[in-house]
């Protein structure tokens, strides 16, 4: 089975990962994207130190969201075990990626244990027509809306009623909303960063701030990405700072717009990609000039790659470490079919060796 | 290889000796002269103090809730200087990999993690693997748990609560057990706001008293090296040396530790009911022998509070500096992160002088720790500027001459002439520290112990002296140089490994699946998820 190209002509590993670090030792401004497991994300990040390269989630946006709530204002936050084991009111802010939909499946079909209430009851903040992920039993959440006013403006309009004042249009439902919060031992709200927007995160940690004046209440922070967390802790403890943190100037430099390696491409300013996948995402058409270089899942040469490799999928190739929303921390997940395909660690390892007689990569 | 340290002065209060010598090391150990041998290295060690190196046993170094205080605070650390080629990242500013340069520059070669959350071991694990050079270790948080206050609450066997904290210990992997606020973050979660020793804990009925007390004896007759280290309740509350005496008395002959004492040395005379009530706790300390403490020293400047007692850092958002934070309810503890900035007004300086009074008047080395509650009093950089201050009354006196009078007038700092000699030093930052956490490989130069060592070239300037060690050794590897990192090694996390009982990981793997869904195996990790060489070293329990 080949496992490496460069170009579309196949070759061994050893020589397509000595071409990838030639290609970034003479590149002016690297760039990387990542969507992949903890040692992954480690070892992409000491190559990006190594070659002044700038980093990112392969879904920045969503994920640079959920950092910038935490970078710029601070949150109220609840672990997922506490959420459900506490929960009497949940509500669900705004779309939820669909791999939620199984955990919003799970709150609806248990009690919280630590709770004098013994139930749950469900909201959904979003505008008219919005639906939540499936309850069990035919149940539904209770509508908050504000016709079709973004999610941000339903917040805003949502706190402000609970602190008593007017609003122009007033949220739907919200008397059953005020008194599910009055009986509330522990209300919590579901929030991700995947379709909502940054103000609206800070309006949603607005109001729990104001419940938490006389009662407790919290927001349980389901990623975008789980891998894109993941990455955002582990960049985190390496440089202090979580992604778009880019090294051309020789240290850490976050700066969320300037390393957005979406706008990056898209502006010209980087010239060699490194795009880790070590989860199976379909292989994107290139579609522009820059080099790429691709570490995937894959059995045949990314289209338009420079270099492709060919690396295992996290947790079923190999064992390895990711971020678990279900837990709200890092797992060890075993190869759920082990295979000989390599790690995205291993294969960044290997490249950065042919980059310089330097020290080995710290992680 | 045998490394031979020569004419130094040398300061090992464990084995007595004091004064100028030589030291040998051969590979990663300590040995005695070899007769006849010749050195394939020697350090000329002549105008040096040479001692073990030093053990820091509270300091708040990696984990989720310091990885928040990171992601929270990003203009406070920003980088600036040029990608060093031999330490990679070692200029990120508060990377693991510079926390890993800057401990071992001031010749510390052990720190300890005191704030792991079970659920969270694995994150934890993984940042203390990627702090160089040093070995390191964590205590489990253990007391605001639904599993043990249940069992509390149904007055279930000594055996069973010593089982699930051996299981504790060994599935996270950790080398002691804290208790944070006994009940409070539980509390907490049914919106209790404050929480004495003798509060009860709603629906367990379960006081804060009962908790610590539980977890003492569990720890103690587990054969844990290090006791029960308590985090007391009403943290920073002006009367909280009140809970302190209290949490003193409670040890009722049995070993316990108080963490970052300084923080509960508050009394409520003066005008703004705030004082320094160190005096009486010091002399608690120096009467009560079961007990010892580390400091929790405050110094002035910006920082970040980071702290599994979410309910007291739930009550100091206000006083956030800049304005945010983060507060979690964890399964256990969660925790809260309060950035803030310590000025050398009334309050700052009355928390500083208490700090230095503790420090002062507690008589035996032995059981005084140096701590600043890394980075709850200070950032662990400023210790050398610390180290100044215990041992010269001069420093002391300069320093309050910029500090608030009001505050000074409320403590008894300005009569204190004690002075810290460099033999105390050596006791509180290494022999002291080894034997409170069950280390007997270090904390001395014995023949026999690991070649930790870290030598400091004399000069006028303790605190120049003392910041940046002349040279260091990790495990006999030479690792500082003129205060300069030459090279990362990779050390361990330390660890107890009790044998966990079959009943009560049948019973934890039932309580797993039934309250949160979920097979105990999201939580348990193999050795290898951390991706290192021998991430851990095992330290035996007490028989
Ligand atoms: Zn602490």
């Amino acid at each position: 089975m080949a496992v490496a190209w460069i170009g579309n002509r196949e070759t061994l590993v050893e020589r397509a990962a000595a071409h990838a670090a030639a290609l970034l030792g003479s590149s002016r401004c690297p760039v990387f994207s990542l969507d992949t497991d903890i040692h992954g994300t480690r070892a992409a990040i000491a190559l990006a130190e190594r070659v002044g390269a700038a980093y990112d989630h392969a879904d920045g946006a969503a994920l640079s969201r959920e950092t910038a709530l935490f970078t710029d204002k601070g949150a109220m936050t609840v672990a997922p075990g506490e959420t459900r084991r506490r929960a009497d009111v949940v509500v669900i802010v705004g779309e939820l990626p669909q791999i939620y939909h199984e955990f919003v499946g799970e709150l609806a079909e248990t009690v919280p244990d630590l709770s004098a209430k013994n139930q749950r009851e469900f909201f959904l903040v979003g505008p008219n027509g919005a639906s939540a992920p499936p309850l069990s039993n035919g149940r539904t959440g209770t509508l908050l809306s504000c016709g079709e006013a973004s999610l941000g403006s339903t917040l805003a309009a949502l706190r402000a009623q609970y602190r008593g004042r007017q609003t122009s249009q007033p949220v739907s439902n919200f008397d059953d909303f005020a008194k599910a919060l009055a009986a509330a031992r522990f209300p919590v709200f579901l929030f991700s960063g995947d379709a909502t927007e940054g103000l609206a995160l800070e309006m949603l940690q607005g109001l729990i701030a104001d419940l938490n004046r006389t009662s407790r209440a919290s927001g349980l922070h389901l990623p975008a990405s789980e891998n894109g967390w993941g990455s955002a802790l582990a960049s985190t403890w390496m440089t202090g700072f979580p992604l778009r943190t880019g090294f051309a100037r020789g240290f850490p430099d976050f700066d969320p717009w300037r390393y957005d390696v979406a706008r990056m491409i898209a502006a010209g300013e980087a010239d060699l990609h490194l795009r880790i996948s070590s989860s199976i995402v379909p292989p994107q058409k290139k579609r522009n000039r820059m080099a790429l270089i691709a570490l995937a899942k894959t059995q045949k040469p990314v289209a338009g790659a420079a270099v492709t490799i060919a690396i295992g999928e996290a947790g079923v190739d190999h064992e390895a470490v990711v971020y678990s929303s279900r837990t709200g921390s890092l797992r060890s997940v075993d190869a759920r079919a082990a295979s000989e395909l390599p790690s995205a660690a291993t294969i960044i390892r290997l490249v950065a060796s042919h980059i310089s007689a330097e020290v080995a990569l710290p992680c | 290889m045998l490394t031979k340290i020569a004419g130094g002065d040398i300061i090992d209060p464990v084995n007595g000796r004091l004064g100028k010598g030589d030291l040998w090391i051969r590979d990663d150990m300590l040995v005695g002269a070899p007769a006849g041998a010749s050195a394939d290295r020697t350090i000329d060690a002549a105008g040096c103090i040479v001692m073990a190196g030093a053990i820091d046993i509270h300091s708040h170094i990696g984990g989720g809730n310091v990885n928040t205080a990171r992601l929270l605070l990003p203009e406070q650390h920003a980088a600036h200087q040029a990608r060093p080629a031999a330490t990679p990242l070692s200029n990120a500013g508060w990377s693991t990999f510079q926390t890993g340069c800057l401990y071992a520059k001031m010749g510390f070669t052990t720190v300890v993690e005191p704030a792991m959350s079970p659920g969270a071991a694995l994150h934890t694990h993984l940042e203390l693997a990627d702090i160089p050079i040093i070995d390191k270790a964590t205590l489990a948080i253990l007391g605001n748990d639904d599993f043990l206050l249940s069992m509390i609450r149904d007055d279930a066997s000594s055996q069973m609560i010593e089982d699930y904290v051996a299981w504790t210990v060994a599935s996270t992997r950790a080398l002691g057990v804290k208790v944070i606020n006994a009940g409070a973050a539980a509390a907490f979660k049914e919106n209790v706001r404050t929480f004495s020793l003798d509060d009860v804990v709603p629906s367990y009925g379960v006081s804060s008293r009962k908790i610590v007390k539980t977890l003492q004896a569990a720890v103690d007759s587990l054969g844990v090296p290090h006791p029960l280290h308590v985090h007391c309740n009403n943290l920073g509350s002006p009367g909280s040396a009140d809970t302190a005496a209290s949490t003193m008395a409670a040890a009722e002959g049995l070993p316990l530790h108080l963490a970052h004492l300084q923080f509960y040395g508050y009394g409520t005379e003066g005008k703004r009911k705030f004082s320094s009530a160190a005096a009486r706790l010091a002399e608690l300390v120096n009467t009560t022998p079961e007990v010892t403490i580390d400091i929790g020293q405050v110094m002035f400047g910006q920082t970040v509070t980071i702290s599994s007692d979410v309910m007291r850092q739930f009550s100091a958002r206000g006083s956030a500096s800049p304005k945010k934070s983060v507060i979690h309810d964890g399964d256990g503890n969660g925790g809260g992160i309060v950035p803030y900035n310590y000025g050398k007004d009334f309050y700052g300086t009355m928390q500083w002088a208490i700090g230095l009074e503790l420090f002062l008047l507690i008589d035996d080395p032995w059981r005084v720790f140096f701590t600043t509650d890394h980075p709850n009093g200070a950032p662990f950089t400023t210790y050398p500027a610390l180290f100044e201050l215990l041992m010269s009354r001069e420093a002391r006196t300069e320093m309050t001459a910029g500090l608030s009078k009001s505050a000074m007038a409320l403590s008894t700092l300005a009569a204190i002439d004690r002075e810290y000699t460099f033999e105390e030093i050596a006791i509180m930052t290494r022999a002291a520290p080894a034997k409170l956490l069950g280390l007997t490989d270090r904390g001395h130069l014995g023949a026999g112990a690991i070649a930790d060592i870290a030598i400091y070239r004399r000069c006028g300037n303790i605190a120049k002296m003392l910041g940046q060690a002349a040279y260091v050794f990790k495990d006999g590897d030479l690792v500082v140089q003129d205060g300069e990192i030459t090279h990362y090694r990779w050390g361990k996390a330390l660890r107890l490994n009790p044998s966990p009982d079959k009943a009560m990981v049948r019973r934890l793997e039932d309580y797993h699946q039934q309250r949160y869904g979920l097979s105990l195996d999201w939580f348990n990790f193999p050795d290898s998820a951390i991706a290192r060489e021998q991430p851990f070293g095992e330290v035996a329990c007490r028989t």
